[in-house]
């Protein structure tokens, strides 16, 4: 077993960390927003280091490129569909806690 | 490790098949259903079949889920106050899961023959019964090198034809069944929010980027026209979902034309085949290959995008 596996390894158990944090959170967290942090951000870092030990197994650096772009996209993803379902649970749920400005806008 | 692997995507497999099938809540059957599209693409790359692994994962759970979705959608908007339920016909549902077991071994009973014929044989033999082998002893003189779309172009050009058609059929058939109900409109991601547009800046012109690599690439890679389509139907889905594409209930002439010019450039080159005194369904080479897959990847991805939208027709912006 040489050096790079035991690093890709290492990665890999800290993403499967994440991953179990992510979904323990989605799993037990009382509400959409609280649910949807444990998520985005919890699955983001899982995926990047899943990333991060695919790209030192590979050995490549195109490799290495593509899986950074696989992980941004994720990243762009995650991001807006978050913000879109958090934004329409607050528009079911008028008494979630949420900025001023956020409440005021009508439900489109 | 392999095998424990395996063996969880099969339960994974199973117990989604029955989350969705035997589900109480139709959504909650649509989830799964998803999931066991992404799942079973899974399967397919574990066994080496990349390019259903790509079409499973675009067309299979990607595009299924979204119209199943929009169905949804549409079903709480028509009955209001009531989750629709998911009823499996409970007196049916008992044969048709025996039947398909059992065709699902009798496919796998006849694989596991197949591999001992070729084993107990000298080796590398092709055996000629076998329709897969056949095609890879001819790949050797053909100028593409992705069997898969050797399969589908030149070896059973009938059956893609046929595919097609049945795909212009449900639409057709889906406009029909539609009548004149008003297109959902697009509320759910209003247009103006400016993460959308982000999103659609950033994802929209790579599905089409991605989309044409399949499509290139389907000549000796996996990939080809049913995957790139759907990688652009995707492209466009999020283009209705987020407003900037309305459905319309009559289509241009364009549109039209658009819809059927994949059907209609690979009926012409099968049957100018036939004008020059070749069998059916012979085509004249590459450039024809990639003139018909073009044709199929605008077709398709249009089909599929009419199909989510429910319209005759697309048109851009909002009302």
């Amino acid at each position: 077993m040489g050096l790079n596996d035991i690093a890709s390894t290492l990665l890999l158990a800290v993403a499967a960390f994440f991953y179990l944090a992510g979904t323990v959170g989605l799993l037990r967290f009382p509400d959409v927003h609280s649910r949807l942090h444990a998520l985005t951000k919890a699955d983001n870092l899982g995926l990047l280091f899943v990333c991060l030990a695919m790209a030192l197994l590979s050995g490549s650096a195109r490799v290495a490129a593509l899986l950074a772009v696989v992980w941004l996209l994720a990243l762009v993803a995650s991001a807006v569909s978050a913000h879109l379902v958090a934004r329409r649970a607050l528009q079911f749920d008028p008494q979630a806690p949420a900025p001023a400005e956020h409440r005021a806008e009508p439900p489109a | 490790m392999t095998l424990a692997l395996d063996a969880l995507l099969a339960l994974a497999l199973l117990a989604l098949a029955l989350g969705a099938v035997a589900g109480a809540a139709l959504f909650r059957s649509i989830v799964m259903f998803i999931v066991f599209g992404v799942v079973l693409a899974l399967a397919w790359g574990r066994i080496g079949a990349p390019d259903l692994a790509l079409a499973e994962a675009a067309i299979g759970a990607g595009l299924t889920g979204a119209l199943l979705l929009v169905s949804y959608r549409r079903l709480v908007r028509t009955t209001p106050r009531r989750t629709p339920r998911s009823r499996p016909a409970a007196r049916l549902a008992l044969p048709l899961g025996l039947l398909s077991a059992a065709l699902v071994l009798g496919l796998g009973a006849s694989g596991f023959g197949l591999e001992d014929t070729t084993t107990a044989g000298a080796g590398t033999v092709a055996v000629p019964s076998t329709a897969g082998q056949a095609v890879l002893a001819e790949m050797a003189s053909l100028p593409l090198d992705n069997p898969v779309t050797a399969v589908l172009l030149i070896f059973r050009g009938y059956d893609t034809l046929l595919e097609l058609t049945v795909l212009l059929a449900a639409y057709l058939g889906a406009r029909l069944a539609l009548g004149g109900s008003p297109p959902l409109s697009a509320r759910s991601a209003p247009a103006a929010l400016p993460m959308v547009g982000a999103l659609l800046a950033i994802v929209v012109p790579l599905s089409a980027l991605v989309s044409l690599h399949l499509l290139h690439a389907g000549s000796d890679a996996p990939g080809g026209a049913f995957q790139g389509g759907a990688v652009l139907a995707a492209a466009g889905v999020l283009l209705v979902l987020s407003g900037r594409l309305r459905a319309i209930g009559s289509a241009p002439t364009s549109q039209r034309l658009l819809l059927v010019l994949g059907t209609l450039t690979f009926l012409g080159f099968a049957l100018a085949a036939r004008l020059v005194g070749a069998a059916l369904f012979t085509l004249p080479g590459m450039w024809a290959i990639y003139l018909i897959e073009s044709a199929l990847l605008l077709s398709i991805a249009l089909t599929l995008v009419l199909l989510f939208a429910a319209g005759g027709g697309l048109a851009w912006g909002r009302e």
